[in-house]
């Protein structure tokens, strides 16, 4: 029933001291209802039967976390990885199989859980804690430590409904973090707040994976998973599609995912005189068409353009950029010195990349053809293409692009080198 | 079940029912004042009807020789207000948490205990309020405030089982919140709180109204308070039946029912 009533409640299991958490053969159905009989009239009308279907949230599954792990579990909308999560936090009751917990578990499945705007902040820190299920003492003592790390000291008396929304969300993670739990379990509520107050988010994660502590992750964002988590797992229908390394998991999650997408041509915007146009962009990978994009692969981006005219000097541009974000380089025919006098009729660009340095993320391509000066603007194709690059042969994960770096450590009391793990 | 729990989570019921004291009458000019304008006016008006349009003789308190139905009156009716309030309040604050139950794994109960905590205080001001009134009219109601406290707390237990026992059963079927406006109004008008149970003639109608679950209770208050006397074994044993009956079936209702509630809510 309680949060931190369950530290003591299973040590039968010898052997299993660093399982943080066990799901045995977890099955989670939900009622769809008919006729919702939730009057007492329809209740007796229907002779005190509900006519419902029993819908598959969750189908046997089962899985472990051991201690110190960092579990990041993915799917797509509906695939049971929020009820996976509900049914580890004890929010929800397994029909079938059951939930064994051995750490200090918190689950933070919402901010600010209980907030009340009349009372001061003060007030709601310890009330929010004591629903997280903090005890009064322990309360008391972090009590200092919740209001720095919120950064709210001047306001921490004032009704919280006089706070900004970032105040407010602010306050909340400070009080959820302070919790201070074995096993932490999150709801993509990482992307929070301001800049800055992420980046302390940020760093209390890391603090609390230095310290062994464990953390299950549910989320859409595969690039946390990638670099925060150590094991993902793939939620799909109820069911565990894969279990693994996030690298791996991952991949294999988009690559489902693309495919199941084809290759949108939504979205695309055109803009420009019109004399010169690109019709489509292909990606190629060693020459073959709609392979999976990965880092270091040979890359062909092929534009395909027509012509109404005769097209003097006609200068053709690319431009990536990370999906909803910053622009990774914008290169041109210009640059390359491959600009053509003049064309006319049909006929393809190549522009080939020998070692792909992006890292694995969605990036979106744009392209463009202008004359020689990039002025006048031919055509341009705004989201001409988007596409996932997947991991490939580095193990960098943070940034944009890997600068194929080659790494020496010198020193009179340098030893040896250790196996890569 | 349900007590093991509260009194584990104690810190999180005390800061609840805090929570509830603190913000009730929140935004209001008059505040707390409400808390006795509420059974005053409502005396007023009872009054008034039962003096001048009913033109019905004052009750006669034995042994404490009172003759003031305001006085009456609300003897019996601080303790049954804080029954009715309580339910309807327990109700909404279930379906009212509803964001708060899909989110976070605490013990529900705690969402009606609160409820009832905070509702306890407001009972015993207003009965501290009514004492001063007992005093002012020359009745020493002093040494009946102990056997008072006591039949108080029966009732609280009372309250929590039939809180309990509806907010778990409003979650399934959303009629009961409207149900129980009727139910509450029945119970009221049949505890003996703005007539006298021994003036009806027909038997059954007065058996009712002594014996049944709320008339016990405020038959009880009204001997202690008002009549200055100790009601009889029999009436405490009635009392504490009640009390215990409703109470294992509304802890028994609402834990049955409490881990389906983050998927009905």
């Amino acid at each position: 029933m309680s949060l931190l009533g369950r530290v003591n409640a299973t040590d039968e299991a010898a052997g299993s001291d660093d399982v943080a958490l066990r799901v045995d053969h977890v099955s989670k159905t939900f009622r769809v209802h008919h006729e919702r009989a939730n009057s007492l009239k329809a209740f007796v009308a229907s002779g005190g039967r509900n006519r419902y279907d029993d819908f598959y949230a969750l189908r046997d599954v089962s899985l472990e976390v051991r201690t110190g792990e960092a579990l990041g579990i993915i799917g797509h909308n509906g695939s049971g990885k929020s009820t996976l999560l509900k049914c580890m936090a004890q929010i929800l009751t397994p029909n079938e199989g059951e939930i064994v917990v051995n750490k200090r578990m918190a689950a933070l499945l919402e901010l600010g859980a209980g907030f009340h705007p009349e009372l001061s902040g003060r007030d709601n820190v310890f009330l929010n804690a004591a629903i997280l299920g903090m005890a009064r003492k322990e309360i008391e003592e972090r009590f200092d430590a919740i209001v720095a790390f919120s950064g709210l000291e001047e306001f921490i008396d004032s009704p919280v409904k006089t706070y900004s929304s970032g105040m407010y969300v602010r306050l909340a993670f400070a009080v959820a973090i302070n919790v201070d739990p074995e096993l932490l379990l999150i709801d993509e509520i990482l992307a929070v707040g301001d800049v800055t107050f992420q980046q302390k988010c940020m760093e209390k994660f890391v603090e609390l994976r230095e310290q062994n502590r464990t953390l299950v992750l549910v989320t859409h964002d595969t690039g946390s998973v990638r670099h925060f988590c150590d094991r993902a797992i793939w939620l799909d229908h109820g069911t565990i599609k894969a279990d693994g390394k996030p690298a791996d998991v991952i991949d294999e999650y988009t690559e489902t995912m693309l495919g199941a997408e084809e290759t949108s041509q939504g979205g695309a915007v055109r803009r420009g005189s019109g004399e010169i146009w690109v019709e489509r962009v292909e990606l190629l990978v060693d020459g073959v068409a709609d392979a999976p994009v990965r880092t270091g692969s040979k890359l062909t981006i092929r534009l395909h353009f027509d012509t109404s005219e005769v097209v003097p000097n006609p200068v053709f541009a690319v431009q990536i950029s990370r999906l909803g974000g910053a622009m990774v380089c914008a290169p041109s025919s210009r640059d390359g010195d491959a600009v053509p006098e003049s064309i006319s009729g049909k006929g393809t660009v190549d522009i080939d990349v020998a070692d792909l340095p992006l890292l694995p993320g969605p990036f979106v391509l744009h392209c463009e053809v202008t004359g020689y000066g990039r002025q006048h603007i031919y055509d341009h194709l705004q989201n001409a293409a988007s596409f996932d690059v997947l991991s490939g042969n580095t193990d960098e994960v943070d940034g944009l692009v890997t600068l194929r770096p080659t790494w020496q450590v010198t020193g009179t009391g340098v030893h040896g080198k250790i196996d890569k793990q | 079940m349900s007590l093991r729990t509260a009194v584990a989570h104690r810190n999180l019921l005390y800061l609840l029912s805090l929570k509830e004291l603190r913000t009730r009458y929140r935004k209001s000019v008059l505040g707390w004042a409400w808390s006795l304008l509420n059974p005053i006016s409502q005396m007023i008006i009872f009054t008034i009807i039962f003096r001048y349009v009913f033109q019905r003789p004052d009750p006669v308190g034995d042994p404490s020789g009172l003759e003031t139905f305001p006085l009456y009156f609300l003897a019996g009716l601080l303790p049954f207000q804080f029954f009715s309030i309580s339910v309807t309040a327990a109700i909404a604050s279930v379906e009212g948490g509803a964001s708060l139950i899909k989110k976070v794994a605490f013990p529900h109960e705690h969402l009606v205990l609160s409820i009832i905590v905070a509702q306890f205080v407001t009972l015993l001001i207003e009965l501290a309020v009514l004492s001063v009134a007992f005093l002012l009219f020359g009745h020493m109601v002093l040494p009946w405030l102990a056997p008072m406290l006591l039949l108080m707390c029966l009732v609280a237990m009372f309250t929590i089982g039939v809180a309990l026992m509806l907010s778990a059963a409003n979650v399934f079927f959303h009629d009961i919140n409207y149900l129980w406006g009727i139910v509450a109004q029945l119970l009221f008008y049949s505890s003996p709180i703005i007539f006298v149970a021994e003036e009806i003639q027909i038997a059954w109608l007065r058996a009712i109204t002594n014996y049944g679950p709320t008339g016990s209770f405020v038959r009880a208050a009204q001997e202690i308070m008002y009549d200055g006397q100790m009601p009889s074994l029999a009436r405490w044993a009635q009392v504490a039946f009640y009390s215990i009956v409703m109470f294992a079936l509304g802890s028994w209702t609402f834990n049955r029912l409490s881990p389906r509630f983050a998927e009905e809510l």
